[in-house]
């Protein structure tokens, strides 16, 4: 997942990820392994600050 | 290893409450929380009905109100208004806008008088049950990590919940009951009423509804909710945007914070309680369905974690059987009222513009003797047939 540098860490992508594989740290967005690219959060982001790698 | 009777994970207004309650009835409480400032950024519109301060035991302190609001004004998409106002009817409802970034600081001050020791910038980045039954949550803070052992983890980790799916609860939050929230904080606001919340709804905010929270002089919080499945391809910000460019009150604005954040709208979460655990505020999605509004039920749910924990310690039982009491105290305060708003708004969202202009037009004759969320959803059904139908039986 490409995280843009205008995400504002409010973790409303962690909130829906079914997988729990967003940590929301105060300056960073972490992906897990976990991750399987369902796009969930990208269409959650409030900022549309994600967006899935190719 | 760090041992303590309770763990509070999260330090917003539903935690600060849950760990000043836990103290103060005797528990050994620890309050953490990932940001080092804590009630920053804010992720809120800062709304609080006055009775909050009642049932919270808290003194209201101007250090972190704004404004007293009179009122509220609701706008349909073609501009018609309807204005309800404490000097015309009686307003139940009536409250405060709060500056967040005061007020939790506050609230977690609350709970370190009362004996909480409070961890800033440290985050829990996972938990494990041991055998006895208590929870170690493994923290980080700055760059150091290190476990905390608890016999009650209090989860107020807000919507991203992580406590919750790493204890297995059922509490995730599905895509279509989570608000896109956004937010500008603006001057040279100019509002009609500097006392009264401005609501539009309609197209301006698919699934949700636009809004203006005064704040004194010409600051306004100007911000909306969507639900994404509502919205199409457009983001939350980009709804923002044009909102403000086309209301009369934000137009020549200018924007001086911008916020955001996930609101959990799908009424109280199955499992708020487990073995040894807790969940609160966001994390427990004690959030009005209808209004978003979620400060005075996030800390009633901290408020009767906190006491509910202290019990279990003292009783030295911290069983599932034990913390069921917190979710019938729960239920009992807003359990029905969840239940009713999640209906209005399965019945509100799917209403056009033009239903919603005819509705606002049948509103302009009535006259209202009191106002609360439940005498509007009866006028509504009085002037939308179809409104009887789905909130009839709830309302009347």
């Amino acid at each position: 997942m490409i995280v843009k540098d205008w995400c504002s860490y409010c973790g409303c992508c962690a909130g829906v990820c079914i997988r729990n594989c967003i940590e929301v740290k105060e300056t960073a967005l972490v992906f897990s392994d976990d991750c399987n690219n369902c796009g969930i959060c990208v269409k959650a982001c409030p900022l549309a600050a994600l967006e899935m790698e190719e | 290893m760090i041992k303590t009777d309770v763990l509070v994970i999260g330090a917003g207004p539903a935690g600060s409450t849950a760990a000043r309650f836990a103290a103060k009835g005797g528990a050994d409480v620890i309050l953490m929380d990932k940001k080092s400032e804590i009630g920053a950024p804010k992720r809120c519109a800062e709304g609080i009905s006055k009775q909050t301060f009642q049932k919270l035991d808290l003194e209201m302190d101007p250090h972190w109100v704004t404004r007293e609001i009179e009122g509220v004004r609701l706008v349909a998409p073609d501009g018609t208004d309807v204005w309800i106002t404490n000097d015309v009817v009686e307003l139940p409802e009536a409250g405060y806008i709060l500056e967040r970034k005061v007020f939790d600081k506050h609230m977690a001050m609350e709970a370190g008088r009362e004996g909480a020791e409070i961890k800033i910038k440290t985050q829990a980045k996972g938990l494990k049950r041991e055998d006895d039954g208590t929870f170690t949550v493994t923290c980080e803070s700055m760059g150091e990590t290190f476990d905390i052992n608890a016999k009650i983890i209090i989860g107020a980790d807000g919507p991203e919940s992580h406590v919750a799916k790493w204890a297995g609860l059922k509490a995730y939050t599905k895509p279509k009951h989570m608000e896109s929230g956004i937010q500008f904080e603006m001057c040279n606001a100019k509002m009609q009423r500097s006392d009264v919340l401005e609501f539009y709804f309609g197209s301006v905010a698919p699934g949700g509804y636009f809004w203006l929270f005064p704040k004194g002089d010409d600051i306004v919080n100007a911000g909306l909710a969507i639900i994404p499945d509502f919205a199409g391809d457009k983001s939350a910000y980009e709804y923002l945007v044009d909102a403000v460019d086309n209301c009369y009150a934000t137009q020549d604005a200018q924007a001086v914070e911008l916020n955001v954040g996930g609101d959990p709208v799908g009424g109280l979460v199955k499992e708020m309680y487990g073995d040894n655990i807790l969940l609160c505020g966001d994390a427990a999605s004690q959030v009005n369905p209808l209004t978003g509004g979620g400060i005075t039920s996030g800390m009633m749910g901290g408020r009767f974690a906190g006491e509910v924990a202290a019990e279990a310690i003292k009783a030295g039982d911290y069983s599932k059987k034990f913390l069921k009491k917190y979710a019938k105290m729960v239920d009992d305060e807003m359990g029905h009222d969840m239940e009713k708003y999640s209906k209005v708004c399965d019945y509100l969202w799917t209403l056009s513009d033009e239903e919603l202009n005819s509705i606002a037009h049948a509103f302009q004759g009535m006259e209202f003797s009191k106002i609360s969320t439940t005498e509007l959803v009866k006028a509504l059904i009085k002037v939308q047939p179809k409104a009887a139908l789905k909130l009839g039986k709830l309302f009347l």
